[in-house]
């Protein structure tokens, strides 16, 4: 602290030359605005909200130092290179002051601090308030169709999931990051802004190599587990001396299963308290889509290899040809019903009626969200490290006292068809994305905002905030060092090579707004018993192919091609995807978590 | 053999069956529309309904060819009964995620923004949602927006008639009202008390009509397509700007 105090004192004294300095650079640049900004600017003023008062009186200064000193700290920036970033989004937003845009995103932990704390930031530092609405995931992306439905202009900016991207480069509907800095917004890109920088640039990248969205979180699925449980001598002898292999991280889901009878069934209570080896949710909702959406498909060995997403089937058993997606189901080259899938879903339903509890079956994503926090579960497969935060809090049951977690995280085991090559699990990046009908202005000064909550003055504490990394240089920070052992294994799965065979959706799924909702439909008349598991499939490869039939008649970039359906025998038997039934269980087996981290 | 009057006989009797039969198809296929008083959108006098929701429905289920009828219930009883029974649907409802498996749904038919007024003898200057967090805020109940600041923890206050907030503020028993921009404007009109300019437009919500999940596949898809062919022609963004519904 003494240390920031020197330098405080240091760059205050040398602020004030330069803000003389800024102030005449400003005016110059006042004059020199296009026309078309600056009549933009007068029509905005007309706006309907009331504007706060602003803080001109206040020494911009002394506001930039106060911003830095009580929120923006730690940094992979240094003090004046802090300075210089935020001297550059007050100086350029000029044209804008009075402005007021709206962004939206989903709920988590990460926007939030966006919402309320950034937002308000950069109100004070630019002039342009920014209206940063909260909802679920289900209603961004709902919004977003919305948008392109009726036309209405709901918001400047989305903060949607980079699954969209097969969406994207196709409709056409989205203005890409690459063209707005290249056309409108290169006078507005941050010097500093860094694009090679983003470890999830690769999934918000269309096969034209146009970059469609800037990446703002990102958090992957991994393998949770109660690290102390596992390291209890008498558990490990119960368990090789039934099981004949140590119990450590599983590496295949033989081995999940194993340990999550060994918890629910033998072990059974700790502390008089029931405890359970699994964890999920499955109640009738959007949220029960990602679940299976959100490359579970991939786990267990439904796809092609190769990565990002597999081709030419994807984790979703799309089938795509010369970026033509030619059909879902396997009568149509797929692998949406495959033997693969089917084996895939069967274990997803037995494992949560065998070894979860068994209010997961009417649980919600969010609602699930914190349940493992409460102390009774053994393992998840499949959690989401957005929750980080939530799970690190001091007091709960899954923490020590000198704040290191009693949990893990390590990469998910993986499922008896995966093969080597293939992606293995779902890292989901939230991704500013701009509608090609919005405003030129609006665009611009949502552009300014977007930039502003990814700079490198404010991303490291917003990783801090949120556990959502999006840069390499806030990964391989000094400050990330230090905090690694009070994040379960977050660091080092984000320092390790697993990072990149962790994948959104790709780019084989043509409509993912308008598709998504037949996974949650489908998955929700098999839980219920409705439809078998392999009736349910049959049902939502069918669902996909007629979709991909009705986008057919549309003229899209890389629209559908669909095949003539012919006897499923004739793609199973071809190498690949869709991939024959594989009768025989594997043996399970585990590694430490040093090793588990390392394998990959 | 049948003779000429025989004829006559049988074919009467098959005119006045299938009359019945075409007429209780009808019965059967008509849609009963719940929607409430939520003026300007909606308003029912002794005689009419009228306004921008009841323009909407009679444009769409006459594009898809649905016999309706629309009745006006309070919105809590609407969307019970549309959980309950088949054939009926309820509308203006805030599409939200937590209610997409509970229905089937037919939108946006509006689009929504709400801000944050109040009195008029007290500014509240808010940058932020969170700025509102210490302070009470009035609602209408059963409404999105209710749930949607409940959700994040504000105090919500709710009323069973909106138009009460605006009492409340002026005797400072709420410090903030959560409104409908347009509904706000009318229900202070006719109060005849205006409070100004919201201090803050914070949310923008989907409203749609959701029906029972039971709804037939071809009669959801006939009013999907009919709404659609509304926006694409130009009808909604007409009737909308009637009504003074500009985002």
């Amino acid at each position: 602290m003494q240390k920031f105090n020197s330098i405080y004192n240091d760059v205050k004294t040398l602020l004030k030359p330069r803000l003389a300095l800024q102030f005449l650079a400003m005016m110059s640049f006042s004059f020199a605005l296009p026309i078309d900004v600056a009549s933009s600017e007068i029509s905005l003023i007309t706006h309907q909200d009331k504007q706060p008062s602003t803080v001109e009186s206040k020494d911009s200064n002394e506001l930039l130092i106060k911003w830095l000193d009580s929120e923006f700290q730690p940094s992979t920036l240094s003090i004046p290179q802090q300075l210089e970033e935020l001297s550059w989004f007050q100086n350029k937003s000029q044209p804008f002051k009075g402005m007021t845009i709206r962004v939206v995103s989903e709920r988590i932990n990460t926007h939030q601090y966006e919402a309320n704390i950034l937002a308000k930031a950069f109100y004070e530092i630019t002039g342009i308030h920014v209206i940063h609405e909260l909802t679920n995931e289900d209603d961004v992306i709902k919004k977003f169709s919305a948008q392109i439905m009726t036309g209405q202009r709901l918001y400047d900016a989305y903060i949607s999931d980079s699954d969209l991207i097969g969406s994207h480069f196709r409709q056409q509907h989205v203005i890409s990051i690459t063209d707005l800095i290249n056309n409108q917004a290169k006078a507005y890109t941050l010097p500093s802004l860094d694009l090679n920088d983003f470890v999830g640039l690769a999934f918000t990248t269309g096969p034209d190599g146009k970059i469609y969205q800037l990446p703002d979180q990102q958090f992957a699925n991994l393998y949770w587990y109660r690290s102390d449980w596992f390291a209890k001598p008498e558990y490990q002898k119960l368990f090789e001396a039934k099981y004949g292999y140590p119990l450590g991280v599983p590496q295949n889901w033989q081995a999940y299963e194993d340990i999550a009878e060994f918890f629910t069934a033998d072990i059974n209570e700790i502390d008089g308290i029931k405890i359970y080896g699994h964890m999920d949710y499955a109640k009738s909702d959007p949220s029960l889509g990602w679940r299976i959406s959100d490359a579970w498909l991939s786990m267990a060995g439904v796809g092609d290899k190769g990565l990002p997403n597999g081709l030419p089937v994807d984790e979703w058993g799309i089938r795509v040809e010369d970026c033509h997606p030619v059909g879902a189901s396997v009568e149509r080259g797929g692998a949406l019903n495959s033997p693969a899938a089917i084996y895939a879903i069967e274990k997803y339903k037995e494992w949560l009626v065998k070894y979860a509890p068994p209010e997961a079956q009417q649980l919600t994503f969010s609602e699930s969200g914190d349940w493992a926090a409460k102390g009774n579960i053994a393992q998840q497969i499949f959690w989401y490290t957005a929750f980080v935060p939530d799970f690190t809090k001091q007091g709960l049951a899954v923490m020590n006292q000198d704040g290191t977690p009693k949990w893990r995280v390590a990469p998910s085991p993986i499922g008896k068809y995966w093969q080597k090559g293939m992606k293995s699990g779902y890292q989901d990046t939230g991704a500013w994305t701009f509608l090609s009908h919005t405003p030129e202005s609006h665009q611009i000064a949502a552009w300014l905002y977007a930039q502003f909550v990814v700079s490198k003055t404010v991303s490291l504490k917003k990783t801090l905030v949120g556990s959502t990394p999006i840069r390499q240089s806030d990964i391989d920070s000094d400050y990330m060092t230090e905090r690694a052992p009070y994040l379960g294994g977050l660091v080092e799965f984000y320092r390790s090579h697993a990072r990149n065979i962790w994948t959104p959706t790709g780019t084989n799924v043509p409509d993912y707004q308008g598709m998504a909702g037949y996974w949650w439909q489908a998955i929700s008349l098999i839980i219920e018993g409705k439809l078998s598991v392999p009736e349910g499939l049959n049902t939502l490869a069918e669902q996909i192919d007629n979709h991909l039939l009705e986008l057919q008649e549309q003229n899209l970039t890389c629209g559908p091609k669909v095949n003539k359906k012919v006897n499923p025998s004739v793609w199973l038997n071809k190498p690949g995807a869709p991939k024959a039934m594989m009768p025989n269980e594997v043996k399970g087996k585990t590694l430490p978590f040093e090793e588990a981290i390392n394998a990959w | 053999m049948l003779g000429n009057k025989q004829v006559y006989s049988w074919f009467c009797g098959c005119f006045i069956i299938m009359n019945v039969f075409l007429s209780q198809m009808v019965f059967a296929s008509e849609i009963t529309v719940y929607t409430y008083q939520h003026v300007p959108f909606a308003e029912q006098t002794d005689t009419t309904h009228q306004g921008l929701i009841i323009d909407i429905i009679d444009e769409m289920f006459s594009r898809a060819e649905i016999e309706y009828k629309v009745v006006f219930n309070p919105l809590k009883r609407g969307l019970t009964m549309t959980k309950r029974s088949h054939n009926v649907c309820v509308l203006p409802i805030v599409r939200t995620q937590q209610k997409e498996s509970d229905y089937r749904w037919v939108g946006p038919v509006l689009i929504s923004r709400y801000g944050l007024f109040s009195s008029k003898s007290q500014a509240i200057p808010l940058v932020t949602l969170q700025d509102a967090k210490p302070l009470s805020i009035g609602t209408y109940l059963g409404s999105g927006i209710s749930e949607y600041l409940t959700s994040f923890r504000y105090q919500v206050q709710v009323t069973n008639d909106d138009a009460l907030n605006i009492k409340k503020l002026e005797r400072n028993r709420i410090d903030l009202w959560a409104a409908e921009l347009i509904s706000a404007q009318a229900l202070m009109r006719q109060s005849k008390i205006q409070l100004g300019e919201p201090e803050l437009i914070f949310h923008t919500s989907l409203r749609a009509m959701a029906c029972n999940e039971t709804l037939d596949k071809d009669k959801h898809d006939a009013l999907v397509n009919a709404l659609n062919t509304m926006y694409q022609d130009g009808f909604m963004a007409k009737l909308n700007r009637e009504y003074g519904v500009l985002l």
